[in-house]
């Protein structure tokens, strides 16, 4: 179906896309097409700017089904669901809900391979999604059982020695470069279709070197500046900040452990495990604790009774649960080892280890991509000027 | 709500020590003379170790446990004891108590078993 419609001057063609509105619709979206495009949501946004506002384009498009606008818009990943604008929809139609469905959509769109993304996104699959680790880990610890405990010069208590040191580096090391290359692919294009959807539409300005715009990307997310503004979702900001900063602060030390062997600042003399009071240990503990007590939180805040409840979708609750599950068997396995009950800790430790795997190779199909594309995004929206406008700051707007 | 601009400058601060810790460590004890190995080399009394070093290093613990529960449950003696490894790490306090410290794993052996 083609649909002429009179924009501005001239006239185009448009090609809806109906996959991607029932994906949108099964996503979430489902009150969509109550919108009838009053725009409170794009005046109610505290993180609209001002020259291309969101989310009362966004949702017409997805009304149409205009799929190469939407996986080309920064807009959609600007919006951190604050749900200012679903709760004062005076037709109920959740643009919130529908953003994170577009989004997740996008994700869908972008990934390579396309089936992974399908797949990540469906609870069918689950069993197969870790299995397939599970099943993967398990013929490595058949195939080097017993483990040969290789020599090493420094004193390395490896945690887990059911496996050689090496093959559990070279087996998490090539499906981490696998996951990468299909995140870098997929920002890759994201960034290419969002310029040339901007250079179609005659905006071609730059007020920002890449550089810079990186930077102060990256300020706000460490900030929290843009969740910092929601007033509908208040724990919003409180509940990430837990998450990002205990994932952060556990990837640090994971990054310390796994090359404990070979960096110079380890002494020679005795590399691993750390004692209870070590500074490494400290944090990963209390990293453990931060990303248990965000999920706990994000979980809490889905699950309340609310008037304006958020759509919970499968990918959502599967983010949340993989992220839990390694915090959960993490301590698991560490409570487990100071126990000193032999078998157990490894048995959580290969469980631990199997979400850690999922988590990380299905990172660019997963909600979790997010992580990627809404920092590209925000990237983009700081190198083309597409900021929040200088009219609001944190406590509102200044001006009457 | 709103979270505090303190907040993030605090949360690097506490990521960050445990590396600037390390690195701190490692520069004060850079080019330092290492008065003695971390652990006291064995006294070369017999051939070599009941077992093969690299096993021993994870496994010591479970012989222990294994000659003790056929010692006391089963009433077999063997060659292997206590009195075995005291031969060759003369040192209890360089040898065991050494990783043990390192780790806060305490030892229950020298609670009752004298290794001086």
């Amino acid at each position: 179906m083609h649909v002429s419609v009179g924009c501005m001057s001239d006239a185009q063609r448009i090609a809806p896309d109906g996959d991607f509105l029932r994906g949108v619709l099964a996503a979430g979206g489902e009150d969509l097409k109550k919108c009838f495009q009053c725009a409170t949501c794009s005046v109610v946004c505290e993180l609209s700017g001002d020259t291309a506002p969101f989310p009362r384009k966004e949702m017409i498009w997805a009304q149409w089904g205009l799929k190469d606008r939407l996986v080309a818009d920064p807009d959609v990943w600007l919006c951190h669901q604050c749900n200012d604008c679903s709760t004062r929809c005076p037709r109920g139609a959740r643009p919130g809900d529908v953003m994170a469905a577009v989004r997740r959509e996008t994700v869908l769109y972008y990934a390579v391979p396309a089936f992974l993304g399908r797949w990540a996104n469906d609870p069918k699959f689950v069993p197969l999604l870790l299995g397939v680790p599970a099943v993967l880990l398990g013929l490595l610890l058949l195939g080097t059982y017993p483990p040969a405990l290789g020599p090493s010069k420094k004193l390395v208590f490896s945690y887990w020695n059911l496996l050689p040191h090496w093959v559990l580096m070279s087996f998490f090391g090539l499906f981490s470069l696998l996951a990468f290359l299909a995140v870098v692919g997929g920002v890759v294009r994201f960034w290419r279709a969002m310029k040339s959807a901007d250079e179609r539409a005659g905006n071609t300005t730059v007020v920002k070197p890449l550089a810079r715009s990186a930077g102060a990307a990256l300020k706000r997310i460490l900030t929290h500046d843009d969740f910092a503004v929601c007033t509908a979702e208040r724990w919003r900001a409180v509940s990430h900040f837990c998450v990002l900063y205990g994932f952060l602060a556990l990837f640090v030390v994971s990054i310390w452990v796994m090359t404990a062997r070979y960096n110079p600042l380890v002494p020679d003399d005795f590399a691993y495990p750390f004692s209870f009071w070590s500074p490494w240990r400290m944090l990963a503990n209390l990293g453990g604790v931060l990303l248990t007590a965000g999920c706990v939180l994000m979980i809490w805040d889905r699950l309340k009774d609310r008037p304006h409840p958020v759509a919970s979708t499968f990918s959502d609750w599967a983010l949340l649960a993989a992220l839990l599950a390694v915090a959960l068997t993490g301590f698991l396995s560490e409570a487990l080892h100071y126990a000193r009950m032999e078998p157990h800790r490894q048995i959580a430790y290969f469980i631990h280890l199997v979400f850690v795997f999922a988590l990380l190779i299905y990172l660019p199909y997963s909600k979790l991509a997010h992580l990627a594309y809404r920092a590209t995004a925000m990237v983009y929206a700081e190198h083309t000027g597409r900021t929040r406008g200088a009219t609001v700051t944190h406590e509102g707007r200044d001006h009457p | 709500m709103r979270l505090k601009a303190a907040v993030v400058p605090i949360a690097a601060l506490v990521i960050l020590f445990p590396l600037g810790y390390s690195l701190a460590r490692s520069v004060f004890s850079w080019g330092a003379e290492r008065g003695q190995p971390f652990l006291a080399k064995p006294e070369t009394k017999s051939a070599g170790c009941v077992r093969d070093n690299t096993w021993m290093r994870f496994h010591h613990m479970d012989l222990l446990k294994q000659v003790r529960d056929e010692a006391v449950r089963e009433g077999k003696r063997g060659n292997i004891g206590l009195n075995t490894c005291r031969e060759c790490h003369t040192n209890r306090e360089r040898f065991c108590n050494e990783c043990h410290n390192a780790v806060n794993l305490h030892v229950d052996c020298f609670r009752c078993h004298y290794y001086p």
